[in-house]
């Protein structure tokens, strides 16, 4: 940290917050909140005259509280820059500090937070994780009993810059703990709170119990566990030379501990599950090996630079395994715990990698991007017009739209990662997608449905799920219908209703609309538009009379194969239960009024060609069709 | 009733198929349920919940419905609230032993006997029961038809809350009537200290060292142990207060952690209007108290017996 600071071309902002994020990958516009300390860091040198004679002493928050600070202070004796603070929630303001300072003047009262604009290439996410806060576990009595302890209390008593100077004493009376107890995986591995592994937590509780071992070699160690896992190179040996050490490893999650109200000993219950029975055994300390978390605020962290979060708080990665270090948005990365929980090495190699992720926008001239992008016909916009709308807007999960009342919107090119939502929500068809133009998607499905359209089911699917679980069904060799005709678009978002009706037009016996599951989306919050868009469909249809089951819609991932097939076949089962004529009767009962949904699609630039082309194609394909036969 | 008799489905999806007996997959055996469990605690060392869902996951039918586990739970789920998995044990234990009894297979528990003569069929016992164990059925008696209680064996924990409850004294459970009761209530005076009777239940002194303590306080201290608060008879108490002793202090368990789920719950309510009645007959005087302990107030019961007998010093000089 120190060297760091030091460092020419590094510029360390401590107690400092992001406010605002502007602008897209290598053109960063960063507002920052300088937060006030009420010190002048240039003048600040340290000396510390100024907290002894503060009258004021508080708990101190890098302690846990263990230990007490001044209101004027510095969080702890490694701070960088070494500037101290006051704490204006517990200052009296009586101004001894200001005349301790005297000559040097670096305390001014009247200071104010200060917010600067900054210009930046890309953005590194370092924000790390929180501890989970084991007194909602009443059954550990965290809180209650006095010498039970977490484990990063337990980091501080055992620390030489420590509250304690390093003696690792109880809290209730001050002794030196002759019998201590770790336990393992509190609130993680657990559906009431967290129900993941917090990954780092067994090397942690080994490096706890060695670390006491070798301090206090007479010290009776009990590690409680459920699972110890060592899965990374040199841990299992770890583990191994902690055994050797002497250190008791239990393996039975504890269900309660009770205080003996006289000495402040502690009992913990627990099976042992290699005796195969329950033991109670009394300690004069426990400790909680608690669970990560993520940050308090997570959420505004990530809506202030428009990254996603995976199911518990962590920010997702932009795909688990091919960019772990990427977010949905170009430009900024992710480093460390903040993205799950991980161990120092994970964390070291994770940073260091974004880190040159970062470094290639920073020295890149040219940003290359998708092609997939959506673009605005002006001439049809009616916001252009005068009118009020900005749906565009609304869609777009990067803020990649610049809406302004009255005029076109403005899309930023090197933001729009192509999901086509806008392109769908666009009532006037204004917008469309490079790639996948509704001419293009229209000549699509005029050609697959060119003949016997009430015998096909036409599936959406999207690029990134529900595409990839069709062809896992292909190579699973899952068989389902033939008669089900693929249609790939890149998100759910971008199917449009006019697709829909124009396919029930054009006389589909049946329609998917698939997609990712809302959790996996790739673009963020693509699905969502697009699931609000099926659900809105699924009603309308209901309302009128068309056979249940012939317009599904289900969200299917890259692994679920297997449902696809399922789905397909279910699909398939639908339009054989209904008699051949009815269906035909129904096709063309609900016939004026899609054609009538799907109008404005028939207005779009081009569509007129691509008809023809597609036209085209279904006559060769019919003349082909006796020879095949 | 659903069809668990096919052969087609292994004893898990029978156990699943039976409301409460889902999430069985879900144990990653971690001994949470057993390390919290009153009745491995206090009954019967071999009781063991996971190793239960084990079996089941095992198809290892004969050995589930012969194990203890099956038929000792009471459901009190102290389990329940801290299982990792949010496995509802009770349950599914409660589905294992619905396949027992269904196998033919019969509870090994003491359980409550009515006496038919004395029924009157109210139908308060089927009302006070947590285990819908007693239900009212025709039966013909003395060449009689009448309406009377019959307790299914197999669902009675022999908790003695019906007991407690019935109007008529016509259920029983052996070695907690009141007349063994009373025969308990002879503590001798000793050199004026007041004389009190503390009613425990079975389940709420968690520690091996409360209850040595309890059986460790000089004569005057009188201990009678019952199943459950639930037992308490108002007239236990007046019986009591009528044989020359000062106080009765009841101990139950802590709010929700009731081993038979609403024992303490009728008894507060019992209690709270027997103190209600003897303070409209000036006999009041806090000299009935219930105290709820949980199973992490270990050390409880002496500041509570202290208390009382502290109380009951000052309430006798006053006198």
């Amino acid at each position: 940290m120190v060297d760091a600071s030091r460092h020419p071309k590094v510029d360390v902002r401590t107690f400092t917050e992001v406010e605002r994020v502007e602008g897209f990958v290598g053109n960063f516009k960063v507002q920052l909140r300088e937060k006030s300390r009420f010190v002048y860091e240039d003048r600040c040198n340290g000396c510390g005259e100024c907290a002894e004679v503060c009258p004021i002493e508080v708990p101190n928050y890098f302690e846990l509280s263990l230990a007490p600070r001044r209101a004027i202070d510095v969080p702890m004796s490694q701070s960088v820059p070494l500037v101290y603070n006051v704490d204006m929630d517990s200052c009296i303001e009586c101004y001894k500090c200001v005349e301790a300072c005297g000559e040097l003047d670096a305390i001014d009262f009247s200071m104010e937070d200060e917010f600067v604009w900054e210009d930046v290439g890309s953005i590194v996410v370092a924000t790390g994780f929180d501890h989970f806060d084991p007194t909602a576990m009443s059954e550990y009595g965290y809180g209650r009993f006095p010498n039970v302890i977490t484990a990063i209390e337990m980091e501080r008593l055992n620390n030489s810059a420590g509250p304690t100077a390093g003696e690792l004493i109880r809290p209730s009376d001050g002794e030196i703990p002759e019998r201590l107890a770790i336990i393992n995986c509190v609130g993680s591995r657990d559906k009431r709170f967290n129900p993941s592994c917090s990954n780092f937590c067994c090397m942690y509780s080994i490096k706890n119990a060695v670390l006491l071992k070798q301090t206090y070699p007479d010290i009776d160690l009990s590690v409680y566990y459920m699972d110890i896992r060592t899965p990374s190179k040199g841990y299992e040996e770890f583990y191994n030379r902690a055994r050797e050490m002497g250190i008791r490893f239990i393996q039975g999650r504890p269900g309660l501990i009770t205080e003996d109200p006289d000495t402040g000993n502690l009992y913990v219950e627990s099976e042992d599950r290699d005796l195969g029975r329950v033991t109670e055994r009394e300690y004069d300390m426990v400790m909680l090996n608690q669970a990560a978390v993520p940050q308090p605020d997570v959420d505004s962290i990530s809506s202030v630079l428009n990254i996603a979060q995976s199911p518990g708080g962590w920010f997702m990665e932009y795909h688990p395994k091919l960019r772990p270090l990427d977010t949905p948005t170009d430009g900024v990365f992710l480093a460390g715990a903040c993205q799950g929980p991980k161990d120092i090495p994970s964390s070291v190699a994770q940073g260091s990698g974004a880190a040159a992720r970062a470094g290639r926008v920073v020295h890149a001239d040219e940003w290359e991007i998708e092609p997939v992008i959506a673009a605005v016909w002006e001439d049809r916009c009616i916001s252009a017009q005068g009118k009020k709308c900005g749906l565009c807007e609304r869609a777009c999960p990067y803020g990649a739209i610049e809406y302004e009342e009255g005029k076109a919107p403005n899309i930023v090119t090197a933001k729009c990662h192509g999901c086509g939502g806008c392109v769908a929500e666009c009532p006037q068809n204004a917008m469309t997608q490079m790639h996948f133009t509704d001419a293009q998607i229209l000549a699509q499905m005029q050609t697959l449905l060119a003949d016997k359209p009430e015998e096909k089911i036409l599936a959406f699917r999207c690029h990134w799920c529900s595409y990839g679980g069709a062809d896992l069904a292909g190579v699973s060799h899952f068989e389902y219908s033939s008669n089900e005709r693929g249609l790939r678009v890149m998100c759910s978002a971008r199917m449009d209703a006019d697709f829909i009706y124009e396919a029930f037009r054009l006389g589909a016996g049946a329609v998917l609309f698939s997609g990712c599951h809302e959790q996996d989306c790739h673009y963020i919050t693509g699905q969502r538009v697009g699931a609000h868009r099926a659900k809105r469909l699924l009603r309308r249809f209901e309302r009128m009379g068309m056979t249940p089951g012939r317009f599904r819609v289900e969200w299917i991932s890259a692994a679920e194969g297997e449902k696809y097939a399922r789905v397909i076949n279910e699909m398939q089962e639908v339009l054989d239960s209904i008699p051949r004529e009815e269906l035909l009767e129904e096709i063309e009962e609900l016939r004026p009024d899609m054609a009538r949904r799907a109008r404005r699609m028939r207005e779009v630039p081009q569509i007129e060609e691509a008809s023809d082309f597609a036209e085209e194609i279904a006559e060769a394909h019919r003349a082909r069709e006796p020879e095949a036969v | 009733m659903a069809d668990h008799s096919s052969q087609a489905q292994t004893f898990a999806d029978q156990v699943r198929a039976i409301p409460g007996g889902e999430h069985l997959e879900r144990c990653y055996s971690c001994g949470t349920c057993v390390s919290k469990c009153m009745i491995q605690q206090k009954v019967e060392p071999e009781y063991n919940p996971r190793r239960l869902l084990r079996m089941v996951m095992m198809d290892m039918r004969e050995e589930a419905f012969e194990s203890p586990t099956t038929w000792l739970c009471s459901a009190c789920d102290l389990c329940y609230p801290a299982c990792p998995q949010e496995i509802h044990i009770s349950e599914v234990i409660g589905a294992v032993k619905q396949l027992a009894v269904e196998a033919g297979y019969e509870s090994p528990l003491e359980t409550v006997s009515v006496d038919e003569s004395l029924c009157s069929g109210c139908g308060i016992c089927v009302m006070t029961c947590p285990y819908e164990a007693p239900h009212l059925v025709e039966k013909e008696l003395d060449g009689v038809m009448d309406r009377l209680s019959e307790v299914d064996a197999n669902k009675c924990m022999g908790c003695g809350i019906c007991v407690a409850a019935c109007p008529m004294g016509a259920i029983a459970r052996p070695g907690v009537a009141n007349e063994d009761i009373r025969a308990q209530l002879d503590a001798p005076r000793r050199n004026g200290a007041p004389r009190m009777v503390t009613f425990v239940c079975d389940w709420c002194l968690r520690a091996d060292a409360d209850v040595t303590l309890l059986e460790s306080y000089p004569e005057n201290v009188q201990v009678v142990h019952i199943p459950c608060t639930g037992r308490i008879d108002p007239e236990m108490a007046l019986m009591a207060l009528g044989s020359d002793i000062d106080g009765v202090l009841v101990c139950g368990c802590a709010p929700g952690e009731c081993h038979y789920q609403r024992g303490t719950v009728v008894s507060s309510c019992k209690i709270g209007l027997l103190n209600r009645a003897l303070d409209q007959m000036n006999m009041g005087d806090g000299r009935v108290r219930f105290v709820q302990i949980g199973t992490q107030d270990r050390g409880r019961i002496r500041s509570e017996v202290d208390a009382m007998m502290e109380h009951l010093v000052s309430w006798k000089e006053a006198e």
